[in-house]
């Protein structure tokens, strides 16, 4: 935590998005604890009650409440961006190691990320969807995947430089195997782009996920997130125009402030983007 | 020059072919028998024979590959289930509104993102950078779906000013004025694209800046605005002219969400519907076609690149 911190200090927005990422994380973890109401029990005496009284946030056309609904949203938001982050740094770290520390391997390998990535990334996700099931894991699965091939890209080109340091011939030289190579000399070096690629991918993922979503390719339509009450709210919204507007804002401002503290510290980290944002 | 773009052209033959056998296998990915799974729920037994007879099913697999590629290369992609017409026509009837959808959206990214991306980079530091640059950010941050909902609630349903959902051919009743039909979809397009083209032609002038034939040109006491625009607006395009390959290809993807939102009859929700449909032959032809697109694009910009850059067909 303090390395993030660290890493972005001295920028007012970014250290924002960071405190909002914090309460988000808090909404996630507590949701049983703050949420109102059960995110799914119906109260068709109330439904599409504007905002105030009991209803802060107002309810949808099943007279959940859309607080609630927000609340339980930020535990599915975290639960698919770690998940396909997950998914995404594990397979693409080790395909784009293995394929540049190994060049008669990587020849082939990196042959089929480029092939993969001929396909636009939503569209992959779509074609992929149409061969699972709409559940949490397989979204999570699916936009994992997606970006599973350019963190491969990426991390290839920073192995094949760090592969060529000093440091790297000096632990051959004293004996080192390929596994101690790449996973005590290599990967502690990549750590850091790492993380920054993690923010990154966590914020695509929320607007891949919420666009997978509104096509109703994505999440069980019964699950609180963001995007599946935004895809609901449709119809409703020149009635409800409150169904649309909290979980839009809230899926702005994660991926908003995923996105600062992500350009933050990449450019803590590599001082060649410091002029990007100067001082925001 | 020609040289190098023979290479890549050759070099486009293999990517082609690796995916053109994804898209095959697709089709056999999905669970069950793929003549049953082509001919829809209301084929009969017979029909579901003949065909595996006539796809050749019943033949090893790299033959049946082999016959489908052979099709394909004549134009044959097959027959819809739901429209019960060839795939390639079913496609060619999306192809006006994606089509015209794309250039209009690219429109918008260049007349948004390459002047305020100037303006960011010239006021570097100042307050007019920073507003800018992170509101680029937060427009790159905002779901296209949520963007056109907004927009149509604003200027359609509260002005009325312009029409929010389909879009009659311009060969209909109306001719060029049907364009405005597109006006709200693709700004919601370009949105978080032309986000993107800003940061990167701020950045790219940027570098191009601390260069040292730029510090020459105003040590010869150049005009300013001279050098802005002859040294370094010239030399930061080149970056972003490799950035409008990947744009379209966000583009693609991204349409396919905006077209659903203002019911555009283009091939974007042409895929969500088939895909809902489970009109597979549709979908893999699609695919097929948007892979092609993508790749050819991308073929295009890298060589303007390296006519724009001779040390790129250098390397």
């Amino acid at each position: 935590m303090t390395v993030i911190f660290q890493l972005i200090s001295g920028r007012k927005l970014a250290t924002l998005g960071l405190f909002w990422l914090l309460l988000i994380l808090a909404c996630a973890v507590f949701a049983p604890l703050i949420a109102p109401f059960d995110p799914l029990e119906i109260d068709p005496v109330s439904r599409l009650s504007e905002p105030g009284g009991s209803y802060l946030f107002g309810t949808d056309h099943f007279g959940r409440d859309t607080l609630s609904r927000c609340i339980y949203g930020a535990r599915m938001a975290l639960i698919i961006g770690l998940g396909s982050v997950t998914i995404s740094l594990v397979f693409g770290g080790l395909i784009g190691m293995i394929s540049a520390y190994f060049t008669r391997v990587g020849m082939v390998l990196m042959r089929v990320v480029d092939v993969a990535m001929a396909f636009p990334a939503l569209l992959m996700a779509l074609v992929l969807m149409t061969l699972f099931e709409r559940s949490v894991f397989n979204t999570i699965l699916v936009i994992g995947i997606v970006y599973t091939t350019t963190t491969a890209r990426i991390l290839y080109g920073m192995v094949l430089k760090l592969k060529s340091e000093v440091f790297i011939d000096a632990a051959r030289c004293s004996g080192a195997g390929h596994t101690s190579i790449l996973f005590r000399h290599i990967l502690p070096n990549l750590i850091s782009p790492l993380l920054v690629q993690a923010s990154f991918i966590f914020a695509f993922a929320q607007l891949q996920a919420a666009a997978l979503d509104f096509l109703g390719l994505g999440l069980p339509p019964e699950i609180p997130s963001w995007g599946n009450m935004l895809s609901e709210s449709r119809i409703y919204v020149t009635r409800a125009p409150w169904l649309l507007i909290y979980p839009g804002i809230l899926i702005i401002l994660s991926v908003f402030s995923m996105n600062l503290v992500g350009d933050a510290a990449r450019d803590s980290i590599d001082p060649r983007f410091k002029d990007d944002i100067a001082g925001v | 020059m020609l040289a190098y773009t023979i290479k890549r052209l050759l070099g486009l033959i293999p990517t082609l072919l690796a995916a053109s056998l994804v898209v095959f296998f697709f089709i056999h990915l999905i669970p069950g028998d793929p003549a049953a799974i082509l001919l829809g729920d209301a084929a009969t037994p017979q029909d579901v024979a003949e065909l595996t007879r006539e796809m050749g099913l019943d033949r090893p697999v790299y033959i049946q590959y082999g016959l489908w590629l052979w099709n394909v290369l004549h134009g044959d992609l097959g027959q819809s289930i739901f429209f019960q017409e060839p795939v390639l026509s079913v496609i060619g009837d999306g192809a006006e509104t994606s089509i015209l959808l794309a250039i209009m959206t690219m429109v918008w990214i260049v007349l948004l993102g390459i002047p305020i991306g100037v303006l960011s980079a010239t006021k570097h530091g100042h307050w007019i950078d920073q507003v800018t640059s992170s509101g680029a950010m937060l427009a790159a941050s905002i779901p296209t779906f949520w963007l056109g909902l907004y927009l149509i609630l604003i200027f359609s349903v509260g002005l009325g000013w312009l029409p929010s959902s389909g879009f009659p051919s311009l060969f209909d009743v109306g001719g060029a004025t049907n364009l405005r039909y597109l006006i709200l979809p693709s700004l919601t397009l370009a949105a978080p694209n032309a986000a993107l083209i800003i940061r990167l032609v701020r950045a790219s002038m940027l570098d191009v800046q601390r260069e040292d034939y730029v510090r020459t040109a105003r040590a010869k006491g150049l005009h300013p605005v001279k050098v802005a625009t002859k040294h370094v607006f010239r030399n930061a395009l080149i970056t972003v002219a490799a950035a409008f390959g990947f744009t379209f290809a966000a583009l693609i993807s991204e349409a396919v969400v905006t077209e659903t939102v203002f019911s555009l009859p283009g091939i974007g929700r042409m895929v969500v519907q088939s895909i809902l449909r489970r009109d597979y032959p549709i979908i893999q032809g699609v695919i097929l076609v948007i892979v092609l697109v993508y790749v050819s694009i991308n073929l295009l910009v890298d060589l303007a690149y390296a006519w724009l850059d001779p040390r790129v067909s250098l390397k």
